[in-house]
């Protein structure tokens, strides 16, 4: 008996080896395979650094508008480096007070990482040419408001929020805010530890839905999955959760939505 | 003699039981293979050859290949590669001219240049062969720099049941190694898994260049099996079937997974007295895939395979020569998300013959050559090697050689198109031509006593090095980088080493290593400076090892081991500016360091031993964690359990 067994052994041995390409196959998806969205989900391959992608959530379909980020100097020269000026934590909020452009800031991504930055230039470009009507634009890990507000709440998933907004009425929501240093549009000095970012306003509590770290290097992406609650200027509110930052392929920045609006 | 080693090689009992008591200390009498592709005990073979066993690596308390080779070796160093991947540097040549076997067999796939070491488990290894130095003549291409042949181990008894348990802060190991043996069939398993968490590493400010922070936790099975079937003295067959997976976190929701399937059947035959013949064919697949944690799926980027059909002829003549015929086919198919194409696929093919002279009993020469055809690129390649051996004395071997060792191009190098992070693209050439070692090397060893010393000293002049060259523009306006795999001018890599070794009646053995390298860091074909991609091998480095062992009662024994190992400071270049390389390199200094470890091992009875060491004694910790720095946060304290199962039942009888 133990010898026919072995001798099947031998016989699976020997047939295993017939495969010769590939015995895996079955084992992986197929990445070709579109992504397959829900009712109230919403797919943006926002992975581009020059792109700003602007949603409207009372359009059903087209609803994401693709803009290009203005990076082209509007005047040829660029300002002087500045090693030790560092315009980052300015206390005034306001687009009027700081030019629109691409500040350059040096970051020490091989070293204690991006909390160690240092502003290098300034090269002004022509304002964010904004859609007529949009709820909230996102760009790769960042994400504004049209005047929009933001909570982050503790639910995880889109059947638990309580059924309106009003349950969140008297809590505090953020604004957004004047950035310059999370923006990333320029990456070819990164290599050198160079990047330019976008000088514009970005909602710091939604944005953290995508976290972005280094170290260690290469970045550490990490998902957010609370729902946040959006009040915009219209008194109306949008309940959004970032599903997924990955597309079938793994490139980073491709998200899936859950949305609920009005809400 | 002659047939004592054809006896160990067909029974596949171990060498050491029949090693002669006075040469057992250096395991001078164990029988090793790699060198000639022909059995020979270690003090007769004409190519140099460094022998790990599995008393080696129980001594050392290695946790891997890795740990072992660095622990044992001079000269060896593993560091990082981007994202963290191990790259080998052994005696100034990369892990891609370094071709690791087990067995005598290749592995499929790559980590980034080098074969992925964790496939590489210690838990059913018998021993490690390593001839330094090119090769090609007998393993065609990547055995420019050397060979390294695991052997794993073969059960000789009825049954035995091994288990092994290995806590350490931040790392912990099972390993299972079940033998039963028939008449004509014996089998062994060895189920293993490996878990490292991960950790983040505090680095000073402004390091001269790149650090790590993070160091990703992984977890890897492995899962083999060797059947035996001996139906008569002469014949011997052997299947084999591996499972192997790791599982590296980079990604928190989308783990890296790398799989690994391996199987082979082999046969033995000896036709005659004089006669023998080994017939093999080997498949192994590797693949590297992502799985999405959100999603649950899992896309894979890579898949390598190999399909390896082997016949190797041996006739021992009367006067001890020996006549080696063999021939080799490979199908090597490539599957890369970053290939245009996606797939692309060559056949190899090659044969090669060796003629083993025992001129007279103090003068042995040994011939090889090679010829290997690859279809892709139709790239052929002639290899020459001669080797001989001069024993003036009994206790005393001399021996040189010269060796042409090659590496084609791979797949990935000729048609790669990867944008790495929009950092740049790195290109394919399908120009390519192959790299080309010649290896002049020397050395003695000599026994007395107690003592034994070995010496050596080589000599490599490599032409047209493969690696990526300096980054460019397409064209003057483009904005995106390109870094294009080319062959490098001529360099040269030179050096030596020394080992002590002593045992002592009473208990005491003691082995101390010392290697010079020298690798010249290569320039492009017009004298540029290139982006050294690896950090060249260090000057000096030595190892050391020390053991004390006692058995106080039937009941109760003891091992002490100290072992540590000193790296000389190194230096690399790197270009100040990347996108603009006329503003030259900058050199990089990569600081010394010193490493020692501490075992006790306790043994209980026959079946239970306790081990326990101390890592990293002089609490060493790098200020900045480099790609080449020890990633230890300074002392550790670690323990292995270990049982052999069958031996309790003999207790209890």
């Amino acid at each position: 008996m133990t010898k026919w067994l072995h001798i099947l052994y031998m016989l699976g041995a020997i047939l295993s080896l017939s495969a010769c390409k590939d015995v895996f196959n079955n084992l992986y998806d197929d990445e070709h395979q579109e992504v397959v969205l829900k009712e109230g989900q919403l797919y943006i391959d926002a992975s581009s650094w020059t792109d700003w992608h602007y949603i409207n959530f009372n359009t059903t379909t087209d609803n994401v508008v693709k803009v290009g980020i203005p990076v082209e100097p509007l005047i040829s020269e660029d300002t002087e480096s500045s090693e030790n000026s560092d315009n980052s934590e300015s206390s005034d909020n306001s687009e009027d007070t700081h030019p629109s452009g691409i500040y350059t800031y040096w970051y020490d991504v091989f070293g204690e990482g991006l909390d160690n930055h240092k502003f290098h230039s300034f090269t002004p470009t022509a304002p964010q040419p904004d859609p007529e009507n949009w709820h909230i634009a996102v760009h790769r890990n960042n994400v504004r408001t049209n005047g929009g507000e933001v909570l982050e709440t503790s639910y995880w998933m889109m059947e638990q929020l309580p059924e309106s907004s009003e349950a969140f009425k008297d809590s505090t929501f953020t604004a957004d805010v004047w950035n310059e240093l999370d923006v990333w549009v320029v990456k070819e000095q990164m290599l050198q530890g160079y990047i330019g970012n976008q000088g514009i306003k970005v909602n710091p509590v939604l944005s953290s839905w995508l976290k972005v770290e280094i170290p260690p290097m290469p970045p550490l992406f990490t998902r957010n999955s609370h729902i946040f609650i959006v009040h915009f200027p219209d008194d109306t509110y949008a309940a959004l959760q970032l599903e997924n930052y990955m597309n079938n392929k793994g490139i980073k920045c491709c998200l899936t939505i859950n949305y609920k609006y009005p809400y | 003699m002659k047939y004592y080693i054809l006896y160990i090689l067909l029974t596949g009992v171990t060498p050491m039981c029949h090693a002669q008591e006075n040469d057992s200390t250096f395991y001078l009498n164990d029988v090793v293979v790699t060198g000639t592709r022909t059995p020979k005990l270690l003090k007769d073979t004409p190519i140099q050859t460094r022998l790990i066993t599995a008393a080696d690596i129980e001594k050392v308390d290695a946790t891997n290949v890795v740990d072992l080779m660095q622990q044992e070796l001079p000269g060896v160093e593993f560091s990082y590669a981007m994202n963290q991947q191990l790259h080998l540097n052994f005696s100034g040549f990369g892990g891609q001219s370094i071709l690791f076997l087990v067995d005598g067999e290749r592995l499929a796939g790559e980590t980034l240049d080098d074969v992925d070491f964790t496939r590489l488990n210690m838990a059913n290894i018998e021993r490690i062969e390593i001839v330094k130095g090119a090769s090609s003549a007998l393993y065609g291409s990547n055995a420019g720099g050397g060979v390294i042949n695991l052997i794993t181990k073969e059960g000789t008894k009825p049954w035995t049941l091994n288990a092994n348990w290995h806590f350490a802060p931040r790392n912990t190991r099972q390993e299972y190694l079940w033998n039963t043996k028939g008449k004509k069939f014996r089998n062994m398993l060895n189920i293993s898994n490996n878990n490292n968490d991960s950790y983040h590493l505090k680095n000073a400010s402004n390091p001269a260049t790149q650090v790590v922070s993070t160091v990703y936790g992984d977890s890897c099975w492995s899962i083999k099996d060797q059947l035996t079937y001996t139906p008569t003295d002469r014949l011997k067959i052997i299947g084999r079937l591996g499972y192997f997976e790791h599982e590296v976190t980079r990604t928190i929701d989308a783990p890296d997974l790398y799989r690994d399937f391996s199987s082979g059947l082999r046969m033995l035959w000896n036709l005659s007295k004089q006669d023998n013949l080994d017939l093999a064919y080997t498949f192994d697949q590797y693949d590297k895939s992502v799985h999405y944690g959100i999603t649950d799926k899992s896309f894979r980027q890579y898949s390598n395979s190999q399909n390896t059909v082997r016949g190797v002829y041996s006739h021992n003549f009367r006067g001890g020569d020996i006549l080696t015929v063999g021939a080799d086919y490979l199908y090597d198919y490539l599957m890369n998300k970053n290939l245009e194409g996606e797939t692309c696929d060559q056949n190899v093919y090659d044969a090669f013959a060796q003629y083993d002279w025992l001129v007279n009993p103090k003068w042995e020469v040994v011939g090889a050559m090679r010829y290997d055809h690859f279809s892709e690129g139709k790239n052929s390649r002639f290899t020459p090697k001669l080797s001989a051996r001069y024993q003036p004395k009994e206790n005393l071997n001399l021996r040189f050689g010269y060796g042409m060792g090659f590496r084609a191009p791979s797949l990935k190098e000729r048609y790669y198109n990867f944008d790495m992070a929009g950092i740049w693209i790195v290109n394919g050439n399908p120009n390519l031509k192959a790299e080309v070692s010649h290896n002049f090397n020397v050395s003695a060893d000599y026994t007395k006593g107690n003592y034994n010393i070995t010496a050596s000293a080589y000599y490599n002049d490599v032409e047209n090095k493969l690696t990526t060259g300096i980054p460019h523009y397409a064209q003057a306006e483009s904005k995106q980088l390109y870094l294009d795999y080319i062959n490098l001018d001529n360099y040269s890599v030179y050096g030596g080493d020394v080992t002590i070794q002593a045992r002592w009646d009473n208990g005491f053995s003691a082995r101390l290593a010392y290697a010079y390298t020298n690798e010249r860091i290569p320039h492009d074909k017009d004298g540029n400076n290139i982006n050294n991609q690896y950090i060249p091998a260090r000057h000096h480095s030595l190892t050391a090892r020390a053991d004390w062992d006692k058995q106080f009662t039937r009941r109760y024994g003891l091992r002490l081991s100290i072992n540590g190992r000193f790296l000389s400071s190194v230096k690399n270049e790197a270009y100040v500016n990347y996108y603009d390389i006329t503003k030259g390199v900058n050199t990089v200094r990569y600081p010394a360091y010193t490493l020692w470890k501490l075992s006790v091992v306790q043994r209980f009875g026959t079946a239970f031993k306790l081990t326990l060491a101390a890592d990293n004694l002089l609490n060493y910790r790098p200020k900045y964690y480099y790609f080449n720095s020890p990633m230890t946060e300074g002392f550790t304290f670690m323990s292995t359990f270990s049982l052999d199962v069958e031996r309790l039942f003999k207790q209890r009888k």
